[in-house]
This record gives structure tokens, C-alpha cells and sequence, in this order.
């Protein structure tokens, strides 16, 4: 029997070690895997949901139409004005025999379409969900599954912008401000107590009701609000880690203050903020949404969950309007949840002891 | 102590002046402000050959708006004058409680609001009541029992509502419960039926919970998952403490323990909440009341963004930034009061 215990070759850091720890933790993990899988394939919704046709072949000849975008119809053979129609141009090449043909997406229908004129949609829209249409359409025709699809990378964009924004905004500021304390401190304070009393919301609905923001203005809209609150987590940790001897040693070696703050102590201090990310990018998604419930949101053809819900408040009797966005929101948030509470595991471990 | 409060009141000022300039300032810069507003309105009565729907507007004027009428309403939008002095001007009206007037009720706007609050005040109250009632039994079961089947189920509850805002979760209710596509078995939202006022007092009380089920599920869905896991993990964090195991130690019963001495201390955390709380009860929701479409100050606030009835925004953005700020000294108040080891200064 050896005396000595068996000592590990490789030396783990910090972050493996809690990277592993992450992976350990299966529900988050997944969520993470599942989460980035479908954010990663939502940058080809073009190829998979939309009404441009993939790969055409007329007279010999291949178009692209998915990838090179507008093809006039009557050079594909098609009798109409504008750019061809490639659901009803494939019926055509179908029926007509021949070496023409056209690969649609799977999903061959535009967030964007007005689809009234198609054959199966008869009556005023909304529509029920049907085979075709598998999530109906919305109160213009629309079909609501695309929009859903288009939504869902809008929404987790849109949070990660914000989230990315205020966090590089919130971190650094903070740390400044803890670092160096003092007056300008004292000022910077009084600014974030101003800005933090503010009703967040309805402050963001009046300057959006005024000017009229896009995405992007409304990525910066929020991020003016959420960088706020990171400053008082960052403020304090550095408070605490200042006074700790590795800062002395890194000041005593002639390190320069950008070197000690975002070198020695950041990597120290950033344990509360990161573990609370996920859960800002709830708070991100749910801001976009609430807006554009009510309207203030993204701009008007945009893809928007929130939007949809809002045609389902005034058409209450398509379901179908209200329980599919919501169930995007909902199992998209539910994964961020459990990712949030995996890194919450994996960084910040709270042991609690307990008697009996 | 008594030094850091009169502080924070007095630092409200500035807070407050920094609020209401920046959005008075965006207000100022729409085109489509009340007196545009009014003036479409006096051209619409005239469209409409004497038909007299412009209510607050033309004065049976026959073309468009007379001069000195736009001069004076100029005058009591504070129009005339660059935006930081129209600023000032409002301000002074403020400081005797001078809203102003709102265009499109055609009423002051403190009138506006205050004969709304109730609504709100009711729907919040009984949602906060509820959603405490609910969590803090439910955040100590869970403490006590941390790690149990019952413990995760309730967790994976939590979890759910904690992914599904509010209003959203009032929007499914509506369809699932209000008569579209499922069960017709709550109204459709407001406040009261019509009728309300002809209904016998029993026939008034049921038809007043009837509307009020839905709204206060959503209402309280809102604040369960952070309530009850600050519960929960606050009870934790105290029951590894050694005051804990010292009156295990002299020979108290778990109930006594847990029940009278952790639980005292780990209800501090659920109290400073309460100061929050307030600005929300008052002020409502104006998500919520959207979507049951309850005429309160939320509702309000939001409709008249739409409408551009910039006096009564502005004067429920006044409302609802004085609560936020109070509440938060009203939280730090109640830190000191219930916890004697807290000292700001």
C-alpha cells in the first residue's frame, strides 16, 4: 500500500474545472448543446424556411435563387410580373414533364408573405393550423410558423446584443469606479441612483412611441438601462478584492493599473456577474417581448413573438396566436433558465449545511 | 441613522428633476403633440359637417382652429416657449400639484389618475397578498424538505413561471378560459360588468371576483419564482447557522427551531422586499392591465402614449417614479427596523 496519493499530471485551472462542472450538470448542458445548435441553424433559415426556391433548373440551366435572391418570373418560364413564384412555379414545371424542376425549402413559405391568394386559405385570417400551414396564420395572412422561426433569432439575438453591450459597458465602468473609488465614484453614483429610479419600462415606451427605434436602437435603448445594474455587483467586488495582498504584489511589481484591474482582479470579480448573465438575457428576451406586445418594439413587418401575441389578444379565438409564440418564449427562456442555473452551479456553488 | 434618511429624501430631488427633464425633453421633440392632435380633431368635426364627436376640440370653429384658440391652448401646453424654460413652467405647476390638463379627457390630470388608482391598487394588493400567502409557506417547505421529490417538482414549477412573464401567462388564461376557442368561464377581462350597478350586493361581490381571478394569477405568477427561491435559500443559509446549532443543541424541537428561531431571521430579506412591492402595487401593471384590458393607471399611462396625451404621461411617469424612489427608502427603512445589526451611514 503506497504512502503517497496518486497526483495528477495535468494541472486543471480554475475555469476547466468549473467548465467541467457545467458539463457534469446534464439539464443545463443540453440546453446549452440544444440552445446554440438551433441559434446556429436559425442563420440558415433562408435555406430552410422561405418562399425563394433553393435550386432551380429551366432549359438546362440552374439558378439559385435562395443564395442569388431576386430571379424576374418570365425568365424562369413563369407567366407573372415581378419575381417568379416558386411554390406555384414547381406545380408548373411538375405538370409540364420535362428536365425542369425546382427544389423548395422545407418550409416554403416567406415570415414576410401575404399568402391570401394561396388555394387552401379561403375565408378572412387568421387561420387555423393545418397540415400546410402547421402553426395557421396570423391576422394578414402570414404564415405563423415562419414567423415564429424568424422570431426566434431576432429574440435571442436581440438578447445577446444586449446582454454582450451592457455587460462590456457595466463590467468595465464598474471597475473603474471600484478600483479607483473616490470622486468620481461619489458622482458616478449619484448618476446610477438617477438612472436606476427610473420606471424602466414605461421610460423605454415613451422614447420608443417617439422615436420610432430599429433593432439596433432598441438593442442601445436597453442596454442605456441594463449596464446600470451590473456596475453595482462589479463596484463591490472590486471594493473587497483591492484589499487582497495578490493586488498589493501585482502594484509592488510595477504592474499599470489597466494590467492590475483587467489582468489580477477582473478574473477574480467576474464570478457574480457571470453567473448571472443567463438570467439577464431572460430579462433582455422578456423587455423585446413586452414591447412589442405592446407595439413598441421591433419595427413593423419584423418577425416578432411578441407581436403575435398581440393579434391573438384581439382575435381571441385563434388560439393558435397566443399558445405558439408563447410556447417559443417559454421553451426558449426554460433552456436559458436551466443553462443559468447550471453556471449558477458551476461558478458560485452554494453549500449549505444543515443540522439534522 | 436619522442622518442617512434625511439624506436619501434629499437626494430624491435631484433623482426626481433628472427623470422628469429627460422625458419632458423627449416629448417635446414629436411631431403629433396634443395640439396637432387637436387640431386633426377640429378638421375631422368639420369633415364630418357639424357632427360634434370632437370632444375636448374645435369650438364649433368652421375652419380648422381659430388663431387665438391655438394660442392659447400654446399657452397651456407650454408650447410657446423653448422646452427647458416650458420645463420650469411645468415644474412650478407641479410643485402645487398642478398636473395640467389632459386633452383628451378633458379633465385635470391628477383627476385623471387618482379616480384610477383604486382599480389598481386593488388588482396589486390582492396579487402581492396572494402571491406572499403562497410563496413564503411554500419557499419554507422547500427549505426544510431541500433535496426531497417534492422539493424538485415544486422547483420545476418555479422554474416555469419563472420563464413566462406575467401578462403572458394572463393571455393564455384568456384563451384557455375566456370564451374564445376552450371554456367560457371567466370574462373576457375590465374591471366590473356593465351592468354592475343594478346587481343585488351579493350579485355585486360575485361578479367583482369573477373578474378579479385572472388578473391576480397573473399578477402574482409574476414575483413567485424570485420570491419563493429568496425564501427558500434565505431559510437555508440561516439553518447552517450557529445559532441554529446551538438551540438544537439545548434540546429544542426541530418545529421550535426552524419555525421560531431561523425563520424570524430569514424573513429579513422577504421584508426590505416589501418596499419594492409598493411602487408596483400603486402603480400597477400597465402589461397586465393591457391585457385584461383594466382601466387602471397602467392602462392609462399606456393609452395615453398612444393618444399622445403628453400632460397625463408625464403625470403618471411623476406617480410612478415618486413610488419606485420612495419604496426603496421604505426598503432600507424596513432593513433598519427589522434588523437591528444593519447601521447605514
Amino acid at each position: 500500500m503506497s504512502t503517497h496519493e496518486e497526483i495528477p499530471h495535468e494541472s486543471v485551472s480554475v475555469f476547466q474545472k468549473r467548465w467541467r462542472k457545467f458539463k457534469s450538470l446534464k439539464r443545463g448542458w443540453y440546453s446549452f448543446l440544444l440552445l446554440s445548435f438551433l441559434f446556429l441553424l436559425s442563420f440558415a433559415n433562408p435555406l430552410l424556411v422561405s418562399n425563394r426556391a433553393l435550386v432551380v433548373k429551366y432549359d438546362g440551366q440552374f439558378y439559385f435563387p435562395a443564395i442569388s435572391g431576386h430571379i424576374e418570373a418570365r425568365d424562369l418560364g413563369q407567366r407573372a410580373i415581378g419575381e417568379a413564384r416558386y411554390r406555384e412555379l414547381k406545380t408548373q414545371y411538375d405538370e409540364a414533364g420535362g428536365g425542369n424542376f425546382v427544389l423548395l425549402p422545407p418550409y416554403p413559405f416567406h415570415p414576410n408573405e401575404n399568402l391570401l391568394s394561396e388555394p387552401d386559405l379561403l375565408g378572412s385570417p387568421p387561420h387555423a393550423p393545418s397540415g400546410r400551414h402547421w402553426m395557421g396564420t396570423d391576422d394578414r395572412g402570414r404564415d405563423v410558423f415562419a414567423r415564429l422561426v424568424y422570431g426566434f433569432r431576432i429574440s435571442l439575438a436581440f438578447g445577446l446584443g444586449v446582454v454582450t453591450f451592457s455587460y462590456l459597458i457595466g463590467v468595465t465602468i464598474g471597475a473603474i469606479l471600484g478600483y479607483f473609488g473616490g470622486i468620481v465614484d461619489i458622482i458616478a453614483q449619484r448618476f446610477v441612483e438617477i438612472w436606476s429610479g427610473m420606471p424602466f419600462l414605461y421610460t423605454v415606451i415613451i422614447i420608443s412611441s417617439v422615436v420610432k427605434p430599429g433593432v439596433v436602437g432598441l438593442v442601445f435603448l436597453l442596454v442605456l438601462w441594463r449596464w446600470m445594474g451590473l456596475t453595482f455587483y462589479m463596484r463591490g467586488e472590486f471594493y473587497r478584492e483591492k484589499s487582497k495582498d495578490y493586488v498589493a504584489a501585482a502594484i509592488a511589481q510595477g504592474e499599470s493599473h489597466a494590467s492590475t484591474i483587467f489582468r489580477h482582479i477582473l478574473p477574480n470579480s467576474l464570478t457574480p456577474v457571470v453567473s448571472f448573465a443567463p438570467f439577464a438575457l431572460v430579462g433582455a428576451i422578456f423587455s423585446l417581448v413586452s414591447l412589442d406586445f405592446l407595439g413598441f418594439g421591433v419595427p413593423a413587418p419584423t418577425a416578432s413573438w411578441g407581436e403575435l401575441v398581440n393579434q391573438g389578444k384581439q382575435n381571441i379565438n385563434s388560439w393558435h396566436l397566443v399558445f405558439f409564440p408563447l410556447g417559443a418564449l417559454f421553451s426558449t427562456l426554460i433552456m436559458v433558465v436551466f443553462i443559468g442555473e447550471a453556471v449558477r452551479e458551476a461558478f458560485d456553488p452554494k453549500v449549505f449545511s444543515r443540522l439534522r | 441613522m436619522s442622518a442617512y434618511f434625511i439624506r436619501r429624501l434629499l437626494l430624491l430631488i435631484p433623482t426626481f428633476l433628472g427623470i422628469t427633464f429627460l422625458v419632458f425633453s423627449v416629448t417635446r421633440f414629436v411631431p403629433g403633440g396634443p395640439i396637432d392632435q387637436m387640431i386633426a380633431a377640429a378638421q375631422m368635426a368639420d369633415g364630418e359637417a357639424g357632427g360634434g364627436s370632437a370632444a375636448g376640440g374645435a369650438d364649433g370653429a368652421s375652419s380648422g382652429m381659430p388663431e387665438e384658440v391655438l394660442k392659447e391652448l400654446e399657452k397651456q401646453y407650454h408650447f410657446d416657449k423653448p422646452f427647458y424654460l416650458a420645463y420650469l413652467s411645468w415644474l412650478k405647476q407641479l410643485v402645487t400639484l398642478d398636473l395640467g390638463k389632459s386633452y383628451k379627457f378633458n379633465e385635470p390630470v391628477l383627476d385623471v389618475i387618482t379616480s384610477r388608482f383604486p382599480i389598481s391598487i386593488y388588482f396589486g394588493l390582492i396579487g402581492f397578498f396572494l402571491a406572499y400567502s403562497v410563496c413564503i409557506p411554500l419557499g419554507i417547505a422547500k427549505a426544510i424538505k431541500h433535496g426531497s421529490p417534492f422539493d424538485l417538482i415544486s422547483s420545476a414549477v418555479v422554474f416555469i413561471g419563472y420563464s413566462i412573464p406575467g401578462w403572458a401567462m394572463g393571455a393564455v388564461l384568456l384563451v384557455v378560459f375566456g370564451g374564445g376557442s376552450f371554456f367560457d368561464v371567466f370574462p373576457l377581462g375590465g374591471f366590473r360588468s356593465e351592468d354592475w350597478n343594478d346587481l343585488s350586493p351579493i350579485g355585486k361581490i360575485l361578479d367583482q371576483a369573477h373578474h378579479t381571478v385572472l388578473p391576480v394569477i397573473a399578477y402574482s405568477v409574476g414575483s413567485f419564482a424570485t420570491l419563493t427561491v429568496l425564501m427558500k435559500n434565505s431559510l437555508m443559509d440561516n439553518l447552517g447557522q450557529d445559532y441554529v446549532r446551538t438551540a438544537f443543541a439545548k434540546g429544542l424541537g426541530e418545529r421550535r427551531v426552524i419555525l421560531v428561531h431561523a425563520l424570524r431571521n430569514s424573513l429579513i430579506p422577504i421584508c426590505t422586499g416589501l418596499g419594492h412591492a409598493i411602487g408596483l402595487i400603486m402603480a400597477g401593471s400597465y402589461l397586465i392591465e393591457y391585457v385584461f384590458n383594466i382601466d387602471g393607471v397602467g392602462y392609462l399611462g399606456f393609452t395615453s402614449i398612444i393618444d399622445r396625451d403628453y400632460a397625463v404621461v408625464m403625470g403618471v411617469l411623476v406617480i410612478n417614479t415618486v413610488l419606485i424612489l420612495f419604496g426603496n427608502i421604505l426598503s432600507d427603512v424596513l432593513y433598519v427596523l427589522v434588523d437591528p445589526r444593519i447601521r447605514f451611514s
